[in-house]
């Protein structure tokens, strides 16, 4: 064992946690975005109908011809986004962490209560939102956090009921108080799966806004998207859907570098480094 | 055995009635008479299912007996293991993917630690601390290396590192190297009773090796296991191995080690018919 031990020396002692490179396919998404936009421009010209299929260079026109409001709209709902996303993820990784604090009846009961909640359409809830909190951003950070809730809780939950066995009895052990279990087994165990149910909450959070906006708005990309549809605007409805798409790959993108400074050790990123 | 004191029993289990799980309402393990006196090493086995697992989580504080006492140190076991007195080795390493050998070693003093949250200023005030541990277990080269990155001998021997951070006087051991490759699994022992010997550790001992057990302990002792669900395991003898120490490899060409073995097979095989 001594031999197997020394014959690796760690030249850099500090080098095994290597970190992920976290913008390592930031290049292969901008080739992607860049070769979808061809294929787009030139089926569009082939069909030759810009009320039905505009062509991205129609839409970067509409763009240019309008890009204060057009901005200003994204600007509202990122934050709408962003805001409800962090409204609705911190509140799911809490009552995942009350879910298994709670004694087995009270969490049925609060379960119970989230299905319940979850079965409910969402348009329904999006409106009721919208009639409580106004038209303001208020309801629609409400909305995407409702969205992001549900995208984030289950999987956490079932990560936090599966904690393996004899790393409990470890605990145990050791005599670990309850909050020590919490943060430096239960969470980290749970990682992996939050941060994929986060990269679905993203998503999630961004429709969400857009719902909410459509309930009633005076401002924002659903707004622009729902008003352009009334005037017949194709090219502003496309424009407003690009923006959604790229608040979505942004967070996205955000959520995943996060996850690669945090996870360095997790078997798909290592895979990815070596 | 001059260690031996004959007053003093580090781990004793008078009448032990054992029980392997809520869900079976029956008793896996009776008549379960055992003493360790400090500074030796026991090794349990049995047949597959005979519940030497069970009595090992009884010793560690795992489970409940449902009747019986056990005594470790004078404590019970739940305590003992506690207040850092025993300390368990698991089959597997039971190691956390996300810490490094480092963290994964200093994990009980951690827990120990009242500023626990507060790691990364409290880390550097036990690095000659792991320091030494994993020079214990010829691993200090690997300090940041996450599990993954070793091999199954090497998570082991992280699995030992931090079962001695504590400074335990008994270890329970569940087949540990039960997983590794034979090679791999004499080289573990021999380091195993290096550091018995350099620790004056008590050891309770599970496998389901004879040979291994001999080869390690003191006294072999032998459990039968129930021919149906309702007969229950028990202790059925034991083999006293008075071979010299230190022991070396050479010692499995003996014709010492082959008789006591033999003694042992012979043991298990009665163990098989009586029960």
């Amino acid at each position: 064992m001594a031999r197997e031990g020394t014959a690796r020396p760690a030249t850099r002692p500090r080098s095994a946690p290597r970190r992920g490179l976290p913008f390592a396919d930031l290049g292969s998404w901008t080739v992607f975005a860049l070769v979808a936009a061809v294929a787009w421009e030139v089926t569009s010209r082939l069909y030759d109908a810009p009320y039905l299929l505009p062509a991205p260079s129609q839409i970067l026109r509409a763009l240019a011809e309008d890009s204060p409001v057009v901005l200003y709209y994204a600007g509202i709902t990122t934050q709408e986004t962003v805001l409800g996303f962090l409204l609705g993820s911190g509140v799911a990784l809490l009552a995942a962490m009350l879910f298994v604090w709670l004694p087995r009846v009270l969490e049925d009961f609060l379960y119970r209560i989230v299905v319940t909640l979850n079965s409910t359409p969402f348009v329904a809830l999006a409106s009721l939102a919208v009639v409580w909190f106004g038209l303001g951003i208020t309801s629609k950070i409400i909305i995407a956090g409702m969205y992001t809730f549900f995208a984030v809780l289950y999987h956490t939950h079932k990560e936090f009921i599966s904690v393996d066995p004899m790393r409990e009895h470890l605990m145990d052990i050791y005599n670990a108080t309850w909050l020590q279990r919490m943060l430096l087994l239960t969470l980290p165990s749970a990682l992996p799966i939050i941060f994929t149910s986060l990269k679905g909450g993203v998503m999630a959070a961004v429709n969400g806004a857009i719902v909410g906006e459509l309930f009633g708005a005076f401002e924002g990309l659903g707004y622009m998207i729902l008003d352009s549809r009334y005037v017949g605007n194709t090219v502003r409805v496309f424009l407003a859907a690009v923006f959604c798409t790229l608040i979505g790959w942004v967070l996205l993108g955000i959520v995943t570098v996060a996850e690669r400074l945090l996870l360095p050790w997790h078997v798909s990123i290592a895979r990815e480094r070596s | 055995m001059e260690r031996v004191s004959k007053t003093y029993e580090i781990v004793r289990l008078p009448g032990l009635f054992g029980r392997r799980g809520t869900e079976q309402i029956l008793d896996v393990v009776t008549n379960f008479t055992l003493a360790v006196a400090p500074g030796e090493f026991v090794s349990v086995i049995g047949p597959s299912g005979c519940g030497k697992t069970t009595v090992l989580f009884l010793l560690a504080g795992l489970r409940d007996p449902t009747g019986g006492t056990i005594d470790v140190d004078g404590r019970p076991p739940r305590e003992a293991v506690r207040a850092g007195v025993s300390s368990v080795i698991f089959q597997q390493p039971v190691l956390f993917e996300w810490l490094t050998t480092e963290g994964n070693v200093l994990l009980p003093l951690r827990l120990r630690d009242p500023r626990w949250w507060f790691w990364r200023g409290r880390r550097r005030g036990y690095l000659p601390t792991v320091g030494q541990l994993l020079r214990t277990v010829e691993l200090e080269a690997f300090a940041h290396y996450y599990p993954d990155k070793l091999s199954g001998g090497m998570q082991q021997r992280v699995a030992i590192a931090r079962a001695l951070t504590l400074d335990p006087r008994v270890l329970l051991m569940d087949e540990p190297f039960g997983a590794l490759d034979e090679i791999t699994r004499d080289r573990m022992n021999l380091e195993l009773l290096r550091l018995y010997e350099d620790r004056g550790l008590t050891i309770v001992f599970v496998t389901h090796s004879i040979e291994e057990a001999v080869f390690l302990a003191d006294r072999v002792v032998v459990m039968s296991r129930g021919v149906s669900p309702r007969t229950r395991s028990s202790i059925v003898t034991e083999v006293r191995v008075d071979l010299p120490r230190p022991r070396q490899l050479a010692l499995k060409e003996d014709p010492a080690f082959f008789q006591k073995v033999r003694e042992g097979r012979a043991a298990l095989r009665e163990a098989q018919m009586t029960s």
